[in-house]
C-alpha cells in the first residue's frame, strides 16, 4: 500500500504514524505542502497513485483546502474535506453536535460586540469566549466581569482578523478540573485519557497532566454520535463532565469539540494501547475500501 | 555533526531524524526545522501561526 502524509512540520505524532507505516512494509509518501502546487484537476506527482492520504497539516487553512484538492483527484483522504470544515470552525462544529442531539455547552454566536455584549450578560459571569479557528487553548477568555467582556471585545474587534470578530461566546461548564480526550475512528474509541489542570484550560498543550480514562457507555454512545454528527473519521473527542455522583463517577457529558487533525502522542503516553497502531489498522481498513474489487 | 545556526552550539542530535521533524536547541532554546536528515541540515523553524493546532 501507499500512504502519503500531508504535513508541514512532523510532531511526535507525525513521526509514530510514520515509523508504524514502514514498519509494516507500506509505502509512504512525506508531502511538504509548503512545496505543493494545487492545480484544479491534475493531482501533483506525490499524491497521484496513493491509495490514501492523511491530512496531518498543522495549519487549518492548510488542512481545509488541501483536503478538498486531494478529494478533487479522486485520492481517498483521511479526514474528509467535510470533515475538516465542520471540525476546523467551533461555529459550525456546536451546530452539527447541537444540531444530531448531542449535548454540548450552550454557545451563541454574534456579530457585534453590542450584541456579545447582551450574551454574555444573559449567560451570566463567568462565561467563555473563543476564537472560531484555533486550538491548544490559545486566545480563549474567561470573563468574569462586565468591564472584562467590554474590554476583551473592544480588543477582538479593534486589533482581531475578521474572524475574531465572529464572536463565539459559550456558558462555562463548571467541570472538576478535568476534561476527557477520546481518539476515536469512525466513533469507534480507540483510547481516552483525562486531562487535568488547576486553571480552567486543561488541554495538554497548556500542560495539564494526562491519565488514562475508561469510557462508560454513555461517554461511548456519546463519542459515536458525536463523531457521526461531523461525519466520521479519525478524530479526537473533547467532553466534559457535567457531574459526579456520590461515588466519584461521572453523573452526564457534554461534548465541547470534536478535532480532526488529532494529536494523541499525549494520549500514547497515558494509555497502554498502542495508538499509532490501532490508527494504522484502521487506515489499512480504509486504503483497502476504497480499491475497486 | 550539526550545529544551531542561532547560537553556534553543537547540537545533539537523534539517530532516527525525520525531515520536518522540530528539534529545540538545548543551549539557546531555539526550534529548528530539520531541512535534510543525512547529513543533518538545520535552520530557524517557522514562527508560530494562530491557525495552528488539532
Amino acid at each position: 500500500m501507499r500512504f502519503g502524509l500531508l504535513y508541514s512540520r512532523i510532531r511526535r505524532d507525525e513521526k509514530l504514524l510514520l515509523n508504524e507505516i514502514r514498519d509494516r512494509g507500506h509505502e509512504v509518501s512525506k508531502i511538504d505542502v509548503r512545496k505543493q502546487r494545487f492545480g484544479m484537476t491534475e493531482a501533483p506527482e506525490d499524491i497521484a497513485g496513493c491509495d490514501l492520504v492523511l491530512d496531518r497539516c498543522l495549519a487549518t487553512s492548510r488542512s481545509k483546502y488541501i483536503t478538498e484538492f486531494v478529494d478533487a483527484y479522486d485520492v481517498p483522504v483521511v479526514n474528509d474535506p467535510d470533515v475538516a470544515a465542520v471540525c476546523a470552525d467551533k461555529a459550525k462544529n456546536s451546530l452539527a453536535l447541537a444540531n444530531a442531539g448531542v449535548p454540548t455547552p450552550e454557545t451563541e454566536v454574534t456579530f457585534t460586540k453590542e450584541a456579545a455584549l447582551e450574551t454574555i450578560e444573559d449567560f451570566g459571569y463567568p462565561c467563555v469566549l473563543k476564537p472560531v479557528i484555533g486550538s491548544w487553548g490559545r486566545l480563549m477568555a474567561k470573563i468574569d466581569s462586565r468591564s472584562a467582556a467590554e474590554a476583551i471585545l473592544e480588543h477582538k474587534e479593534t486589533l482581531g482578523h475578521y474572524e475574531h470578530k465572529v464572536f463565539y461566546i459559550q456558558e462555562f461548564v463548571e467541570k472538576p478540573g478535568r476534561d476527557i480526550r477520546v481518539l476515536a475512528t469512525d466513533g469507534e474509541p480507540v483510547a481516552a485519557m483525562v486531562r487535568s489542570s488547576e486553571h480552567w484550560l486543561t488541554n495538554a498543550a497548556k500542560g495539564a497532566t494526562t491519565e488514562a480514562f475508561e469510557l462508560d457507555e454513555e461517554a461511548e454512545r456519546l463519542v459515536e454520535e458525536a463523531s457521526d454528527a461531523v461525519g466520521g473519521g479519525l478524530l479526537g473527542v473533547d467532553l466534559m463532565e457535567t457531574g459526579v455522583d456520590e461515588e466519584g463517577d461521572p453523573s452526564g457529558y457534554t461534548v465541547h469539540e470534536v478535532n480532526h487533525t488529532v494529536e494523541f502522542k499525549a494520549l500514547n503516553d497515558a494509555v497502554d494501547i498502542d495508538v499509532p497502531a490501532v490508527v494504522v489498522d484502521w487506515l489499512e481498513s480504509k486504503a483497502e475500501a476504497e480499491v475497486p474489487a | 555533526m550539526a550545529e544551531c545556526v542561532e547560537c553556534g552550539a553543537e547540537l545533539d542530535l537523534h539517530d532516527d531524524l525525520e525531515v520536518g521533524e522540530i528539534v529545540d536547541c538545548s543551549t539557546c532554546g531555539t526550534e529548528l526545522e530539520v531541512l535534510e536528515a543525512n547529513p543533518p541540515v538545520l535552520d530557524r523553524a517557522p514562527e508560530l501561526e494562530e491557525d495552528w493546532g488539532e
